[in-house]
């Protein structure tokens, strides 16, 4: 090991020592979460940290409350704490299916809320539901707290607005949609990650939907979902958002599928989406 | 660093660098080698053990994520647990490589849903992957064990 210098652990009790730690090591310092997908990247060879932050040992960041008719999902809570949970089950199903529908159990055992924000993978479940349901990322940092839509949080691949300062402390979730659904297009086994998912909730009275999976961030355009008040009915409205969406969406190629395949699958699925939402 | 784990019950405080998983370590100090190594990257559940009784793959978890908590590998089932035994009975196996972590992941289905669906099943076991192609055979034993009235036990809600 000559040559070789340590790693080291620092796992602090508390969020403000958690940021202290943060502040005085930014980048040097790689945060453990759930630690899935820093595994793979450790295992993969493309990280080797020098000093590793764990949340772990943070009082309260995993807990999951409701709070003025909205929800409260702590960075922590595992993906499987979250689709079991009593409370987003009823509340918020949708969510609690979106959750439910990561890898395996295994992965959804570790992989943390916090954590699949913070990764920004685009090809993630949850992140383009929260997008739909309007959910806003908390993060805490020098400077005190800050609100991040959950669309505008997500830049690109594996890129977020997060300052070298701060973490993710919790997700907000306004008050129960009216209706809301999400629906995963796999193109290989039952365990991977989607080729196109499209989450698609009422808010507020209005219309969201959001496609994951397909590029950098989630694809959400508001013009399109504004044609809901435009007075036009099912099922024209479901094929002319679903139209407009293929149009806008400029897809990724990777092994789950071509951007010439996506577009044709995001045509349909927006489709079936808002088919399924309008069932509800 | 040295880490204080639970493994199969036993009480141990292990040296182990911060940044190594698990796995290697469950292999290296205490010779658990049902627990395998293939892909590395979470997917294919050979290196699966449970963590308070929930699946994780080895192959990702730090070591200082285990600490204090109860690790279990197929080792301690003994040899005569339901699952073990529906798997020998249906001849549920080839080699024998996924097998562990076919039994640690079929345990805890069984535990949450005592009388799972042949879909539910396949959902749950989704991320554990036979190379031996014995899926058929597997659902087979998982269906043998929940038929002979598995222990209930009860199962946290979170
Ligand atoms: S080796 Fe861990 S999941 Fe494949
Ligand atoms: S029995 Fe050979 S890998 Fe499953």
């Amino acid at each position: 090991m000559i040559g070789m210098s340590a790693v080291e652990w620092l796992e602090p009790r508390s969020l403000e020592e958690a940021l202290d730690l943060r502040a005085r090591y930014g980048e040097d310092a790689t945060v453990v979460a759930g630690g899935t997908f820093l595994g793979i990247l450790m295992n993969q060879g493309f990280l080797r940290p020098v000093r590793l932050l764990a949340l772990r040992g943070v009082l309260d960041l995993d807990s999951i409350n409701q709070e003025n008719e909205g929800l409260v999902l702590g960075a922590m809570a595992t993906h499987r704490v979250v689709e079991r949970s009593g409370m987003v089950r009823e509340g918020w199903p949708a969510l609690a299916h979106a959750f439910s529908v990561v890898a395996s159990p295994r992965v959804r055992n570790q992989a943390t809320v916090g954590g699949v924000l913070a990764d920004a993978d685009y090809a993630s479940d949850p992140p383009a539901m929260l997008a739909a349901l309007d959910a806003r990322v908390v993060v805490a940092g020098s400077g005190g707290r800050r609100e991040i839509p959950v669309a505008d949080f997500i830049l690109d691949h594996y890129t977020t607005s997060l300052e070298e300062d701060e973490l993710v402390v919790e997700v907000r979730v306004p008050g129960r949609a009216r209706r809301a659904v999400y629906r995963k297009f796999r193109s290989r086994s039952s365990e991977d990650r989607p080729c196109v998912s499209v989450a698609a909730a009422e808010v507020g009275g209005g219309l969201r939907v959001v496609v994951g999976a397909v590029a950098g961030r989630p694809q959400y355009f508001p013009e399109a979902c504004a044609l809901a008040e435009s007075g036009r009915t099912e099922p024209d409205l479901a094929d002319e958002i679903a139209r407009r969406y293929a149009e806008a969406i400029e897809p990724i190629s990777d092994a789950r599928g071509s951007a010439r395949y996506r577009r044709r699958v995001v045509a349909v699925e927006v489709r079936r989406a808002l088919e399924d939402l309008y069932r509800e | 660093m040295k880490v204080p784990l639970v493994v199969n019950g036993e009480r141990v405080a292990v040296e182990a660098r911060p940044d190594e998983m698990l796995l290697g370590v469950l292999r290296r100090e205490f010779g658990l080698l049902s627990v395998r190594e293939t892909c590395g990257i979470g997917v294919c559940g050979a290196c699966t053990v449970l963590v308070d009784g929930e699946p994780v793959s080895a192959c990702l978890l730090l070591t200082p994520l285990a600490a204090g908590r109860d690790i279990t590998t197929v080792e301690s089932l003994g040899g005569d647990h339901p699952v073990q035994r529906a798997f020998v009975e249906a001849e549920a196996f080839q080699c024998g490589y996924c097998t562990p972590g076919m039994i640690l992941t079929a345990k805890r289905l069984l535990e949450e849903m005592p009388e799972p669906s042949e879909e539910e099943i396949k959902t749950y076991l989704g991320g554990n992957l036979c190379r031996c192609g014995c899926y058929v055979k597997i659902i087979e034993a998982v269906k043998l064990a929940a038929a002979e009235s598995y222990p209930l036990r009860e199962v946290s809600g979170t």
